[in-house]
């Protein structure tokens, strides 16, 4: 219990003090005075801040909307044990294992404009080379596309989920006459409330930090239409306003922990599905 | 059972204190076992990528062997030795834990944000009192190096003209035996260009892309002064009628086609894959480009035969050359037998032999006046050291806008140029913005 507590204090809550102390402060690892609520004055008076903090919703929200059906169905679909469906699992899951600057790195070169595959695929419908990640109008959507093939971790959970369902259940639907389709959508997916609730929460705790992905393939830009909210805080910390920058993570936090409190309550998460 | 624990902890005491006394002298002694001062080198290590870091691993060992039983250089294996963006935060981090190697290099921006921290060593004393080693360098080689109440935090490691390498190949096939003297006339080459099929030049939002910015400033007549000086102050951009005319010359290349597709990313690779390919008639870049990419194997082949270096055309008739002294030996030491090593550590690094070697082994060129006849003798790359003699020859010469600019211009850029490009801001906001972020990331 101890070494736990003080393991927990040491990386979590000397972090947090430390965090929610110096947001108040100018501080450039030297020198350090309080400011009282200046950081927050200059952060919500800043456009980039609130261009960030959309991007950092839209991301979120793509990847509510992208991966969690997506990793959802091809979930279900895989554990009915279709034909090769353990080397699909495999397949699918490797986007997810691989670092994420390996990843970027990937679709930096899938996205060129010279070069890149999707130009390619594309050549006979839009005849043109079209640079998606550094036009302010596609660059947003064309990070969050990248999304779609990171649903590994959803997928897994899913296949996991449903071979937990008892045979009976469906047994005995089938008996009744329900179809495939039926007894998927009317018994195994409101089975899966308390796990979709759970991809939801972990996909959220990605996001809201998402980082990696977008410094590598736009470093925030065009016009910061990519930044968010972890890269507008990482740019202060790297032009020594670390209390300016942690007073843009205290806000991801809050966000993070207000968005997590609303989808545990919204799926009922911890509460029994059967 | 009580007498046993208390000789153990005893002992343990004792051992400790002798661990931690041991690590107090090594932290704060100069001298290794040999009796040598020994002095730490951040950027000393092999290479197989990097000539740069390949280079003075081995000048190093010639130091040590040189100055046996005096002085010997330590070789610390840094994985951000060399140039990338997480380099400058990771001395800032040495820096702020009073950590910093006692000499490693760093470049103009990097030293202005260094700097700051009160942890480098000035040489401005040293070179003053040995005015025979400070005349031995080129003029002008400490510019980018210097604070403003003349401090030297740096010694100069090269000193580069940067032009633009073409392919002759390709423009003799739209008629052009030579590369163009005027922007006027590189337009009408770049149509023509494009018109045959080929990228008329290779860009790539950030370090070539700002090399051609400069050129287009440079080559005005109040240009080289904003460059110089306007560039570092916090004066709105905008209002410089030279940065105006060449931005919206800049941005004219880019919406006439007149530069590859994938022109936005920031990466270099990008504009050097197009014109090693073979399918981009000119580059801008340094004399290393040469080392690093013409002669790689990435190159096509007989493509290093068909290229040539130019100064960058200039809007009338005079032409323009940017000539860089970009990157340095910084000392991070205060212990006064270490700076004594250091001393001479880049004495070594900074004589005729030395930098010969350098530019030999790189494709850069000496920071300091040599000889024409060592020059001759040393038979360095033709194609390296070819802008070198034209600098007397063009009218102006300028830094690029990246060694007297802001630390952050390079983000900034990135960040804001694709979409003035595309027209989602103008001229005067871009100009403007540039500036002021620009300024609030150095």
């Amino acid at each position: 219990m101890l070494p736990a507590l003080v393991l927990f204090a040491l990386f979590f809550l000397v972090p947090l003090v430390v965090l929610a102390v110096t947001a108040f402060s100018r501080w450039g690892g030297v020198d350090f005075a309080f400011t009282g609520l200046d950081n927050y004055r200059r952060l919500f008076s800043d456009p980039v801040f609130w261009k960030a903090a959309g991007n950092t919703l839209f991301y979120c929200g793509a990847s509510m909307v992208i991966q969690v059906p997506l990793g959802v169905a091809v979930g279900m679909t895989l554990a009915m044990k279709v034909p090769g469906w353990k080397v699909f699992r495999t397949i699918i899951f490797i986007p997810f294992v691989i670092s994420g600057a390996a990843y970027a790195l990937v679709f930096s070169m899938f996205y060129n404009p010279s070069y890149g595959l999707l130009n390619n695929l594309l050549a006979p419908v839009t005849g043109g080379q079209h640079d998606w990640l550094f036009d302010s109008g596609t660059a947003r959507w064309a990070v969050a596309g990248t999304f779609v093939f990171i649903i590994g971790f959803v997928v897994v959970v899913v296949i996991a989920e449903v071979a937990a369902i008892p045979t009976e259940l469906l047994e005995a639907a089938e008996v009744d006459g329900a179809s495939l389709i039926q007894r998927q959508l009317f018994i195994v997916l409101p089975l899966l409330r308390n796990i979709i609730g759970t991809v939801i929460l972990v996909r959220l705790l990605v996001d809201i930090g998402m980082f990696d992905l977008v410094f590598i393939l736009t470093s925030g830009g065009p016009d910061n239409a990519t930044t968010t909210l972890a890269l507008y805080a990482y740019r202060a910390y790297v032009q020594g306003q670390w209390g300016y920058a942690n007073a843009a993570g205290s806000v991801i936090l809050i966000l993070g922990a207000t968005l997590i409190v609303t989808v545990r309550r919204a799926f009922r998460i911890g509460e029994r599905a059967l | 059972m009580r007498i046993t624990k208390t000789v153990a902890a005893a002992t343990t005491a004792v051992l400790m204190a002798g661990v931690l006394g041991a690590c107090g002298t090594s932290k704060g002694g100069s001298t290794n076992a040999a009796g040598e001062i020994e002095i730490t080198c951040a950027t000393c290590q092999k290479s197989a990528t990097d000539p740069f870091l390949q280079f003075n691993f081995e000048a190093a060992q010639r130091f040590n062997e040189a100055n046996k039983g005096k002085y010997h250089v330590k070789t610390l294996q840094n994985a951000n030795a060399g140039s990338g963006d997480a380099r400058l935060q990771y001395y800032q981090r040495l820096a702020l834990a009073n950590d910093l190697p006692d000499v490693f290099q760093l470049n103009s921006a990097e030293i202005k944000s260094l700097s700051g921290t009160g942890k480098l060593h000035d040489f401005a004393p040293d070179l003053k009192a040995d005015a025979k080693w400070a005349a031995s360098f080129q003029p002008r080689a400490f510019d980018a190096l210097s604070g403003r109440d003349g401090q030297r935090w740096a010694i100069p490691q090269q000193q580069d003209p940067i032009g633009i390498f073409y392919n002759r190949k390709l423009l003799k096939s739209v008629g052009y035996d030579s590369f163009p003297t005027t922007w006027d006339d590189f337009e009408a080459m770049a149509a023509k260009l494009k018109g045959a099929g080929a990228t008329p030049i290779a860009l790539d939002g950030d370090w070539a892309t700002l090399l051609m910015w400069s050129n287009l400033i440079g080559t005005q007549p109040a240009g080289s002064a904003f460059l110089t000086s306007e560039i570092a102050t916090s004066k709105d951009w905008s209002t410089n009628q030279a940065a105006v005319k060449a931005t919206e010359r800049l941005r004219g290349w880019q919406a006439k086609g007149f530069v590859n597709a994938d022109s936005f990313s920031g990466d270099f690779q990008n504009a050097a894959s197009k014109y090693l390919a073979g399918k981009a008639a000119a580059v801008p870049n340094g004399p290393w480009f040469v080392k690093t990419n013409l002669k790689s194997a990435n190159a096509s082949p007989g493509l290093y035969d068909v290229t040539d270096a130019a100064p960058s055309p200039g809007w009338d008739s005079g032409q323009g050359l940017i000539v860089v002294s970009g990157a340095g030996w910084v000392s991070g030491t205060s212990d006064q037998t270490k700076l004594e090593a250091v001393g001479a550590f880049v004495r070594f690094m900074s004589s005729t032999d030395e930098v010969v070697k350098q530019a030999k082994a790189t494709g850069s060129n000496p920071p300091v006046k040599v000889p024409a006849a060592t020059v001759d003798a040393a038979g360095l790359e033709p194609l390296s050291s070819r802008l070198v003699t034209q600098i007397p020859r063009v009218a102006q010469t300028f830094p690029h806008a990246r060694v007297h600019g802001p630390g952050g211009i390079d983000a900034a850029w990135k960040n804001l140029w694709p979409a003035y490009v595309k027209g989602e801001i103008d001229t005067k906001a871009f100009l403007s913005r540039l500036a002021a972020e620009s300024a609030a990331g150095s």
